[in-house]
């Protein structure tokens, strides 16, 4: 093992966004309770204060650190440390955004199509295109079990489109 | 009120005889505990038009049955896949999926059962027992004592996060700020909402679960072929019945820790409006106070597993005590069965007992039966549950992702929980790929506006005085022994690094 004076700096900078939007929301919510009475507000000015504090404690702990070359802030290298290296950076990407498009179209698609197309698209995108046959079984069977399950028989109410509508006159 | 202890077991022959409702109403409990979002509460609400219709003391019997399987059943996806189903099982992952990715799975979930059984038989009976004394307790525990509860189980955040204590205090004061968003509860005034309506009654507490745990777990596990990891995968492959008998022996051995976490969530249970969640949490953590070896919880410990399964199973027969005594549901299960009764025109009271016992100790007596039921049914499929870990993560990943939202949707049927759901599991991603801790995040937002809620009454009816919060005795003695828990860690963790040091300098 190397001594610690020999050892590169770690890149403290990802360890800043979590801090950085709890400040922002913290700022936030006490421009929001500005006009509300006292006793409303007291519970939540003690809270962000001592949020306030741990994050100055955060802040001075760190520039400590940097000045002991324990720590760096370097934008280089804080992708790698969220997202991962080679192609893991664009699945991970892609996959956010096929999450977003499922809750963006459920209510338009209804839950049992968009379910498929999910399930289906995640499956190739997370193996391969040669991986259809399975994505297709593994896709299907969500939906299908989904709408019996939650749909007939629980009767959930699940965002509907044409295909839920379709069955309902069958079924 | 005098028990009747020969009525409570004497009406075991009679709830046997409705096998016909106890056992589908069981195998749906642990499915819909399983369900992020399918809540004993949001089930029994969908099946109303079912409960309705049925006499009320069999309508109560499925209620009852089908709330405590659930219970059992939000530890499964806890440990399999780091996805309690319920905010109750929000403290089981803690140490229960740690277990499992190391390939004792099997392990985790027979101890997760066995203690989930026993708690629940040792409540069942001591509530039938302790009715009188456990039907007072609401009455002594206001809004200030309320508060120093609710403290207990957010000091878990500095108990979770022992590695980096400035992170793990950033991330639960966070979750607290964020469990403030909506509208206060005495005067209505909308605070950090964003000017969405959505979020005027809180922060939906099912989305924050599903995003902190179950979406940005998803995100991190891509990485691996299976949510297991190598050494894990090959314990996996080897596990026969073996890790179910070991997981039953371990949890016997643990017989004290059972018994009083589960005790614990009794108590907690009895107060109004405390739950599941606050039972695990305290219990988690003054189980890993009194432990002699605080520092293996949150690496895959077994006590660390049985204090709040114990405590959340312990919870559910208490629960029942305010609804049964004085009307009062102590969860929003039982506000559910309070409706379906007072529809029937079940009057609520000591009385009850006498009038129908069917329905006052039929409800505890069922509770027994269907713990049983449990105990019989579920420990032969951990060796099968168990293999859900061994899916490849390429097939696991879409479908968890997929149901978990469509989970979130459930509880209140906004598209928007979904969207929630996703800005918690950005939210909980950069906190895991950064150090910090996303159960104390959670922590922060289930505990937080009940905080909230019992400091303002507390402050509303004292007229703004802040004394009021030591203001009375009980207040008083758990203030102490907050302050108590809070330092004794630190002593033992200063006589021990003491003692360390002295032995170095006779050496």
């Amino acid at each position: 093992m190397q001594p610690d004076s020999e050892q590169k700096p770690r890149n403290i900078l990802p360890d800043c966004i979590i801090p950085a939007l709890a400040l922002v929301f913290t700022v936030y919510y006490l421009t929001t309770i500005t006009e509300v009475p006292w006793i409303s507000q007291a519970s939540a000015i003690v809270v962000s204060g001592l949020l306030l504090l741990s994050i100055l404690a955060f802040v001075i702990r760190s520039a400590w650190r940097i000045r002991q070359h324990q720590e760096t802030l370097q934008i280089e290298g804080t992708l790698r440390v969220l997202l991962g290296e080679g192609p893991l950076v664009g699945k991970r990407i892609a996959l956010l955004i096929l999450a977003i498009a499922y809750v963006w179209f459920i209510d338009s698609l209804g839950f049992t199509l968009i379910t498929f197309i999910f399930v289906f698209s995640s499956i190739i995108l997370l193996s391969s295109r040669d991986n259809w046959k399975t994505a297709l079984k593994v896709s299907l069977s969500c939906s299908v079990i989904g709408y019996f399950v939650f749909i007939y028989l629980f009767k959930t109410r699940f965002p509907s489109g044409f295909i839920e509508h379709w069955l309902k006159g069958v079924l | 009120m005098i028990p009747d202890l020969s009525l409570f077991f004497g009406l075991l022959g009679e709830i046997l005889g409705y096998w016909w409702i106890i056992i589908p109403a069981t195998i749906l409990g642990v499915v819909v505990g399983a369900i992020p979002g399918f809540s004993a509460a949001n089930t029994i609400i969908i099946l109303l038009p079912i409960t309705l219709a049925m006499e009320p003391a069999t309508g109560m019997i499925f209620m009852v049955a089908l709330y405590t399987a659930s219970r059992l059943g939000a530890g499964i996806p806890a440990i399999l896949v780091n996805i309690p189903g319920t905010a109750g099982a929000a403290a089981t992952p803690l140490d229960g999926y740690p277990m499992a990715v190391a390939g004792r799975g099997q392990q985790a979930l027979a101890i997760s059962f066995v203690s989930s059984v026993s708690a629940g038989l040792i409540t069942t009976i001591a509530a039938i027992i302790l009715i009188p004394w456990l039907s007072q307790v609401a009455f002594h525990l206001h809004s200030v004592e309320m508060i120093v509860i609710m403290l207990f189980g957010i000091s878990l955040i500095a108990t979770i996060s022992a590695e980096d204590k400035i992170k793990g205090l950033i991330a639960g004061l966070f979750g607290l700020m964020i469990g403030y968003i909506g509208a206060d509860v005495v005067y209505e005034a909308p605070r950090g909402t964003f000017g969405f309506l959505e979020l005027y009654d809180k922060v939906p507490l099912i989305p924050a679960l599903v995003g902190l745990f179950a979406i940005s777990e998803a995100f991190v596990v891509i990485e691996r072929s299976t949510i297991l990891t190598k050494q894990g995968e090959t314990h996996q492959q080897q596990a026969g019945w073996g890790p179910t008998f070991e997981g039953i022996r371990a949890t016997l051995v643990h017989w004290k820790e059972v018994i009083w976490t589960s005790l614990l969530g009794l108590v907690i249970g009895v107060i109004p409006g405390a739950g599941a969640a606050i039972a695990s949490f305290v219990a988690y953590q003054q189980s890993r106070l009194l432990s002699k070896t605080p520092e293996l919880y949150g690496t895959g410990h077994i006590p660390g597993l049985i204090a709040p399964e114990s405590a959340n199973n312990g919870v559910t027969a208490g629960t029942l005590i305010p609804l049964l005594i004085i009307g009062v549901p102590g969860g929003a299960t039982a506000a559910i069965m309070a409706v379906v009764l007072e529809y029937h025109g079940v009057n609520f009271g000591p009385d009850l007992f006498e009038t129908e016992p069917l329905i006052a100790y039929g409800s505890f007596t069922t509770m027994l039966v269907t713990y049983v039921l449990l105990g019989l049914m579920i420990l032969p499929l951990t060796r099968y549950f168990s293999h859900v870990m061994v899916v490849p993560t390429v097939y696991m990943v879409p479908v968890l992702i997929a149901f978990t939202l469509v989970g979130s949707f459930v509880p209140r049927a906004y598209v928007f929980d979904m969207g929630i759901a996703i800005i918690f599991g950005i939210i909980g991603y950069i906190a895991r790929r950064t150090g910090y801790h996303v159960a104390a995040i959670l922590i922060g937002v289930i505990l937080g506006p009940l905080l909230e809620i019992y400091f303002l009454r507390a402050l509303r009816i004292s007229q703004g005085d802040l004394t009021t919060l030591f203001s009375s005795n009980i207040g008083n003695t758990l203030w102490v022994l907050l302050v108590l828990s809070l330092i004794i860690p630190g002593l033992k963790r200063y006589r021990s690094k003491t003692s360390v040091n002295k032995k170095q300098q006779r050496q």
